[in-house]
């Protein structure tokens, strides 16, 4: 939540009704459903810390998850924060420092020079490639050049099923964000995933790993596009001044970050269900 | 009824109040907290409360269930503003309510009360859009500068005062009544107890850190005892924390409780250390200040290093020996999230508590205010430690007969978030959007979704700007400049079903 809620707030109380009912759809074969909780107790905290192996982030919606699945042949795509985090680097090599840190550690060395052991190190912008979690039988994705149709999902056609679902969040100690979320919309011949995982690391880097799934439901096709974009947060800061925006706004904003940095990878694969 | 009574009546309604009444408020507000000392002195009973957010509607819950100024006596523990919708309205009633009764509210100062941090996380950006100008985000900043940096609870009781209404099918103890004094309790918001532990009744001291101290949330992995070798707190029975040689009649059995909003830091073994610092300035990126604002407390042993690159971790040994060496017996501060709204660590050492329910009005966890017992048992003296006099110096113990610093009876009122008025805020259901197509030419229309239903805050409450109407001229703008591809919401769909 960089600053600011991004999803819309329920305006209820802790838990509201609202969140606690999964929201399903079935479309043809194919069964769509969404989960939203509040964020995990310490007890499910402590269990998946120990499972991890790393702590989780402050914001943990451990119980959220976004699932698609194709009843007859078995093939099913689910994305939850814990396969998600599994996906983090845990010991620490490519590890980021706070923009201050420089000047943090050098007037630690004159004060405190005993205490030099970092805790736990791990990636705690809990960077992830996570592209979502095959069921056990689905049949393997080729790689691919077919991109994803955008004409077609460019039509009006009606919006069966919409959801967004944040599976985690952490504000880096207030020096920045780092989220994964999710976004789904269900049309009558197809559906599209959005799992985009967003980090800005205030005055270091800024980060975007996109993961689109994309399902036709009648020729039974699925592509799956991961894209991860990154640059220089002074860079982007650059770039943008030469706009009349409000540039703290818009360094909060994945969507037009995303027209920004640059692509440093990127990979398309496909499966036909049969 | 004066201006200030007015004021505190405006903003209870959620309504600001004029630029040149924030001014002046400012200017009271800095004159008073310019006579504070680094480290505030307060007298049992006392509410203590963790973060706030902006999140001005539950902090009206927080005074529904814990009771309201001036009646109850409240000491906050920092970050006051920044990521909620109403930053402005909360603060400036605390303040108000600060100035208007400066004995029954204490507030210090949190990590978020810095110009740095605030032009991040939304301070800054709300007081531009409900003042105009700049102008009073700088006012407030000059407040910020004056807050104390933490406070010394006294003179709380080590025992509570049972509540009368349990929920008793609920109710989880640790003990029949009847063998012990009543240290802990959990109440919800309708104020039925929920939980209560119980410590045994003084006798011999070693049975004191095994018994009860375990009604954190359980993510608490208590230190186990015997864990560290700093002294333990035992020693003969009814022994005061302050009583070596000061000779007064100071027989309080209860330690002092050190508030901060962050933790320890290395550099501050006492907490006359905090007294010396020079705060009057923004928060610093290093130093005792800055570790004070922003340290943690970890399961680890000793001081560590935050993975980050900056800032302190601090192991159960650590608030151990600081407790001891400070007559303190808990070290209450906020700072961190914690679902159940409090957590106790390292054997009740030391309790986050988070006083923001619904945090970002979509976490779904629960929030905490701690509420400490005033000590009646020496006809209301309150006993001076840690600090003040006759404290404990270290050498207590060495002898290998130590004080008993016995914990104060520890009362958390857990809220949820309020049920608020939505008018005002973001649009409930989640807007639809594309979230993908890339276009390389314009042909594409933008519907807008988001019905202006809000006079004051929609525009920052999202990030995404596409909600906002300057921003779809702003697209099209920036769409010649950048044409990487541009994301389009087509926001046309309010039904998420």
């Amino acid at each position: 939540m960089a600053s600011r809620p991004s999803a819309a707030p329920t305006g209820h109380g802790a838990v509201s009704p609202e969140m606690k009912k999964p929201h399903v759809i079935s479309v043809g074969d194919f069964r769509i459903a969404t989960q939203k909780l509040p964020i995990l107790k310490a007890e499910p905290i402590e269990e998946m810390t120990k499972q991890l192996g790393i702590a989780p982030p402050e914001m943990i919606f451990g119980d959220n998850h976004v699932t698609i699945e194709h009843e007859k042949t078995g093939w099913g795509i689910d994305f939850n924060a814990f396969d998600a985090l599994d996906r983090v680097d845990k010991t620490g090599q490519s590890m980021l420092q706070v923009a201050y840190s420089k000047e943090w550690q050098q007037s630690r060395e004159k004060t405190h020079e005993g205490i030099k052991e970092v805790v736990k190190p791990f990636d705690w912008s809990y960077s992830t490639d996570y592209k979502g979690t095959l069921s056990p039988n689905a049949p393997p994705f080729e790689e691919t050049e077919k991109p994803i149709p955008i004409e077609l999902l460019k039509r009006p056609d009606p919006i069966l099923f919409f959801d967004e679902v944040v599976l985690y969040e952490d504000e880096l100690a207030d020096n920045g964000i780092a989220m994964l979320s999710c976004k789904i919309r269900v049309m009558p011949g197809r559906l599209l995933l959005l799992s985009r995982f967003f980090m800005r690391l205030d005055n270091v880097l800024i980060r975007l790993r996109d993961t689109r799934v994309y399902v036709d439901f009648e020729t039974r096709e699925v592509i799956r596009e991961y894209q991860s974009k990154e640059c220089e947060y002074e860079k982007v800061r650059q770039i943008l001044a030469g706009t009349r925006d409000d540039i703290p706004a818009l360094m909060r904003d994945p969507n037009r970050l995303s027209e920004i940095l640059p692509i440093v990878e990127k990979r398309s694969e496909r499966v036909v269900l049969s | 009824m004066s201006d200030l009574d007015r004021a505190i009546e405006q903003l209870r309604a959620c309504r600001l109040i004029p630029e040149s009444q924030v001014r002046e408020l400012c200017y009271k507000a800095r004159e008073l907290l310019i006579e504070e000392g680094n480290v505030v002195s307060v007298d049992a009973p006392v509410t203590i409360c963790g973060d706030i957010h902006g999140q001005f509607h539950d902090l009206m819950e927080l005074f529904r269930v814990g009771g309201d100024v001036p009646d109850t006596n409240y000491l906050f523990m920092g970050d006051f503003v920044d990521r909620g919708f109403y930053s402005l309205e909360s603060f400036l009633l605390l303040l108000c309510l600060k100035v208007r009764y400066p004995d029954r509210i204490t507030l210090i100062r949190g990590n978020h009360e810095s110009r740095q941090i605030t032009t991040v996380y939304g301070f800054y950006d709300e007081c531009i859009r409900k003042y105009g100008s700049a102008n009073v985000w700088r006012y407030c900043c000059e407040v910020f500068d004056y807050l104390a940096l933490g406070a010394i609870v006294l003179g709380a009781s080590s025992e509570l005062e049972p509540t009368g209404s349990g929920v008793n099918d609920m109710t989880q103890s640790t003990m029949p009544v009847e063998d012990g004094v009543l240290e802990t309790e959990v109440l919800n918001s309708r104020g039925e107890v929920t939980m209560s532990t119980y410590r045994p009744r003084q006798r011999s001291s070693s049975d004191v850190s095994t018994d009860s101290r375990n009604i954190s949330p359980p993510r608490d992995i208590s230190a186990a005892p015997g864990q560290t070798a700093v002294p333990t707190r035992t020693g003969a029975p009814g022994t005061g924390a302050s009583g070596d040689g000061n000779g007064s009649a100071t027989t309080s059995r209860t330690g002092a409780v050190l508030c901060v909003h962050g933790g320890l830091s290395p550099l501050i073994d006492s907490v006359d250390k905090i007294r010396l610092i020079d705060r009057k300035q923004e928060v610093p990126h290093e130093g005792a200040m800055c570790d004070l604002l922003w340290s943690d407390p970890d399961e680890i042993e000793g001081w560590g290093l935050s993975p980050r690159g900056a800032g302190f971790l601090f192991g159960g040994d650590i608030v151990k020996q600081f407790n001891h060496l400070n007559g303190l017996s808990l070290v209450a501060r906020a700072h961190q999230l914690v679902m159940e709204g409090y957590k106790e660590m390292f054997d009740g050492g030391i309790v986050t508590v988070w006083s923001a329910p619904n945090y970002c009005y979509r976490c779904g966890n629960v929030a905490a205010i701690l509420e400490l017992g005033e000590d009646a048992s020496n006809g209301g003296t309150v006993a001076r430690s840690n600090g003040e006099y006759g404290r404990s110096n270290g050498v207590v113990g060495a002898n290998g007969v130590a004080n008993t610093v016995v914990s104060p009876g520890r009362r958390y009122r857990v809220f949820e978030a309020a049920a608020q008025d939505t008018r005002g805020m973001p649009a409930k259901k989640p807007v639809a959007d594309y979230f993908l197509v890339r276009l390389t030419n314009a042909t594409y229309k933008i519907v807008q979704t988001n019905p202006s239903n809000s006079d004051t805050n929609t525009s920052s409450a999202f990030s995404h700007p596409f909600h906002r109407l300057y921003g779809f001229q702003k697209l099209f703008d920036s769409l010649s400049i950048l044409c990487l591809g541009v994301y389009v919401f087509v926001c046309n769909l309010n039904d998420q079903s």
